[in-house]
């Protein structure tokens, strides 16, 4: 799948929350097409480095490069705008507005949103509604006949795991080169986390998006991942394929050993 | 409707009241009128048709006074309109919207006068604006003022906000009053709205004995605005508002730029209260800056919490029912009651009302009014549906809806016929949802 070429580069990232350091010198290179992964137990850092990433947090040090370019510090609507999308580890719908909409708001970055266009509404804003609506709607029929049919329906009237899926409709709406998935499994039974994982290789396939995922459940990232990095205290400790990650010493120890003892 | 739901929880003292208005309402929708809810007639377009044509034969049915009265809910309508743009739809709870007033006020004041005062206090003389030039200038004022007032607070919600607008607000109030070229205490006087040549004859605006025309400038300005503002709502723009008074992080996440977003709520709001302002002055020919309280703020805030916040019909109706109150019904009442032999008569069990103006208690009622709506009916008179959810939904934990979709979604075929929002009823929603949503 990965063509090699690199998308994303986090070189030497840190950020300090006062003396503590969530994020600490973390270096990954994700290429084009890849689905990587980033695991680490609880308050490793994983959803702070996403928070950099996407411009919720401004870095300490290190850089953020996007093909090349600079995002860090970018306001997260601009991170979207250069095409990185992300969902949220606790769910973030828009509750009081429908799916559809929902959707929409995911495609803002490529609407008109000036009074003029607004007021007068020209052919080009019509047209810019049109193409988003049509977007929005293909994208629920991505997810199946069942979330078109729920298209007018308020997002927080929807199950679990259908709120999953409208987020990560949203974040495709915008056409991000990456998608950053924070826990997309999280709290789904065995049958819905194989759904999940079947509609995150659909997207890659049918979009040719870059996914960043972060996930607890080992089963699916062993399966689904390209290349994993493995975060503890804010360090990355490991990084490799898969298998070479199921081999590592100071994985097993760190990650799945503690577990392994908790359980 | 929401009536089952609410009959839990509040204060049990208020039960019976709550039960009354439950059945009163009930009975409306049941009201059957070919083979549709009474209120089915009342609601959307069809209200706005209604209220157009009363509207408009309103002047012709009433003496002056009350066509002037009718001016004043029309300007205030305007301003509730704008009001509900800053807080209803993008979420930030402005208590100094007074100051766009003010703005609107003090541009047609000073600016119709043909003179400036420079900085060395000289008298200059420039050329005299029309009002129909200073109606959008007054408006571009007091945008850039709402943008002035935005940018600072951007990082500000909620409570913090609350308190910085209401500062700004009577920061615009002291402003004037400290201006010699505002006139400080003494105010302004300011020219009525001018007479217009047009080929089938003049048509006065500023006739202080007949403010028919004045009055139909008002209503199309109110015309026009509510249309821009359903324009506003039912866009990108509109979406992007509702998306950031959601969840702000989310929006921005979505690509949502926050602070344009925030701004042009803010612009677009002040904007509205500016337009207030220029009709206002050009209707009462002086204004002194001790008329810009706090209270106008707050009655307006009031306005749209009654009619029910975001919704566009809905702060129509509370801005003409608040205003009706204090424009016709309290003096009526004043008439009715020194009128009554009950109080007029010397010894009478109600003579201590004599001397009594209910204008002096008009915040005492509108304390009232307001309480009683937050125990009957929080939504407001006609609510938005999306803030009708967010009141359902803090009052009832597990809402019945939810649980709806979830066993719908388990029998799985039936949920192709899912259409709408379960506890949505027809008579909710104003028609501009039905309608521009998609469009």
């Amino acid at each position: 799948m990965a063509d090699g070429q690199t998308l994303l580069a986090v070189n030497h990232l840190t950020k300090q929350f006062g003396g503590l350091a969530a994020v600490d010198d973390v270096t990954l290179d994700i290429k084009r097409g890849q689905i990587f992964s980033i695991i680490g137990p609880n308050g490793a850092g994983k959803t702070t480095v996403f928070n950099l990433i996407t411009g919720i947090y401004k870095p300490t040090k290190g850089e953020i490069l996007l093909n090349g370019r600079s995002i860090a510090g970018k306001t997260p609507d601009v991170v979207l705008r250069n095409g990185i999308a992300r969902t949220f580890q606790n769910i973030r719908l828009f509750n009081n507005m429908t799916v559809l909409e929902n959707v929409l708001v995911g495609q803002h970055a490529k609407l008109y949103g000036d009074l003029i266009s607004v007021i007068f509404r020209p052919p080009y804003y019509r047209n810019a509604e049109k193409r988003a609506l049509d977007r929005a709607m293909e994208l629920l029929a991505f997810f199946g006949p069942q979330m078109v049919a729920l298209k007018d329906e308020y997002a927080s009237n929807l199950s679990y795991a259908y709120r999953r899926r409208v987020e990560v409709a949203r974040a495709m709406a915008s056409g991000p080169q990456l998608l950053l998935l924070d826990e997309p499994t999280a709290g789904m039974n065995d049958s819905e986390t194989a759904e999940a994982v079947g509609y995150i290789r659909r997207l890659r396939e049918q979009y040719g998006v870059t996914v960043l995922l972060i996930e607890h459940k080992l089963q699916v990232t062993m399966n689904i991942s390209d290349q994993i990095a493995v975060l503890d205290y804010g360090k990355k400790i490991a990084e490799g394929v898969p298998a070479e990650i199921q081999r590592n010493e100071q994985v097993i120890e760190a990650y799945l050993g503690r577990k392994a003892a908790t359980a | 409707m929401s009536a089952p739901s609410r009959s839990k929880g509040g204060l049990p003292l208020f039960q019976p009241i709550r039960d009354g208005w439950n059945a009163l309402v009930a009975r409306l929708e049941k009201t059957q009128l070919l083979g549709r809810s009474l209120l089915w007639y009342i609601t959307g377009w069809r209200l706005g048709i209604i209220a157009l044509i009363l509207a408009v034969i309103y002047p012709q049915m009433f003496d002056d006074s009350y066509v002037l009265a009718g001016c004043i809910i029309a300007i205030y309508v305007l301003l509730a309109l704008g009001l509900n743009i800053v807080v209803g739809y993008a979420g930030l709870l402005d208590l100094g919207y007074v100051a766009f007033f003010v703005i609107g006020n003090y541009t047609y004041a000073a600016l119709s006068r043909g003179y400036l005062v420079n900085s060395a206090k000289q008298v200059v003389p420039v050329p005299v604006l029309s009002f129909w030039w200073l109606l959008p200038l007054g408006a571009l004022f007091a945008g850039i003022a709402g943008v002035l007032l935005g940018a600072p607070t951007l990082r500000l919600r909620g409570d913090y906000l609350a308190i910085v607008t209401l500062g700004f607000g009577e920061l615009s109030r002291i402003f004037v009053l400290n201006v010699p070229y505002f006139g400080a205490a003494n105010g302004l006087n300011a020219p009525p709205a001018p007479t217009v040549h047009t080929p089938l004859g003049d048509v006065d605006f500023g006739n202080f004995i007949d403010h028919t025309n004045f009055y139909y400038l008002t209503l199309a300005l109110v015309v026009i605005v509510t249309l821009l503002v359903n324009l506003l709502r039912n866009s990108s723009l509109g979406r992007a508002w509702v998306a950031m008074r959601e969840d702000e992080t989310a929006a921005a996440a979505a690509g949502v730029n926050l602070v344009r977003t925030k701004l042009l709520a803010f612009a677009t709001g002040a904007a509205i209260g500016g337009i207030g302002g220029i009709l206002n002055v050009a209707l009462v020919p002086s204004i002194t800056p001790d008329q810009f309280t706090f209270n106008i703020s707050i009655s307006i805030l009031v306005m749209i919490v009654l009619g029910g916040i975001g919704s566009i019909p809905g702060v129509i109706v509370g801005a003409i029912v608040l205003k009706l109150f204090d424009q016709i019904l309290l003096n009526n009442l004043n008439d009715y009651v020194h009128g009554s032999p009950l109080v007029s008569n010397p010894g009478a069990p109600l003579h201590f009302l004599a001397g009594n103006d209910f204008n002096q208690e008009k915040f005492l009622l509108y304390g009232l009014v307001l309480l009683g709506m937050i125990l009957l009916r929080p939504q407001g008179i006609i609510p938005d549906r999306r803030r009708q959810r967010e009141i359902k939904e803090a009052s009832s934990v597990e809402s019945a809806s939810a649980v709806g979709v979830l066993a719908i979604e388990e029998s799985g075929d039936t949920l192709a016929g899912l259409g709408s929002a379960p506890d949505v009823t027809e008579y909710v929603g104003p028609g501009s949802d039905a309608q521009g949503r998609e469009g």
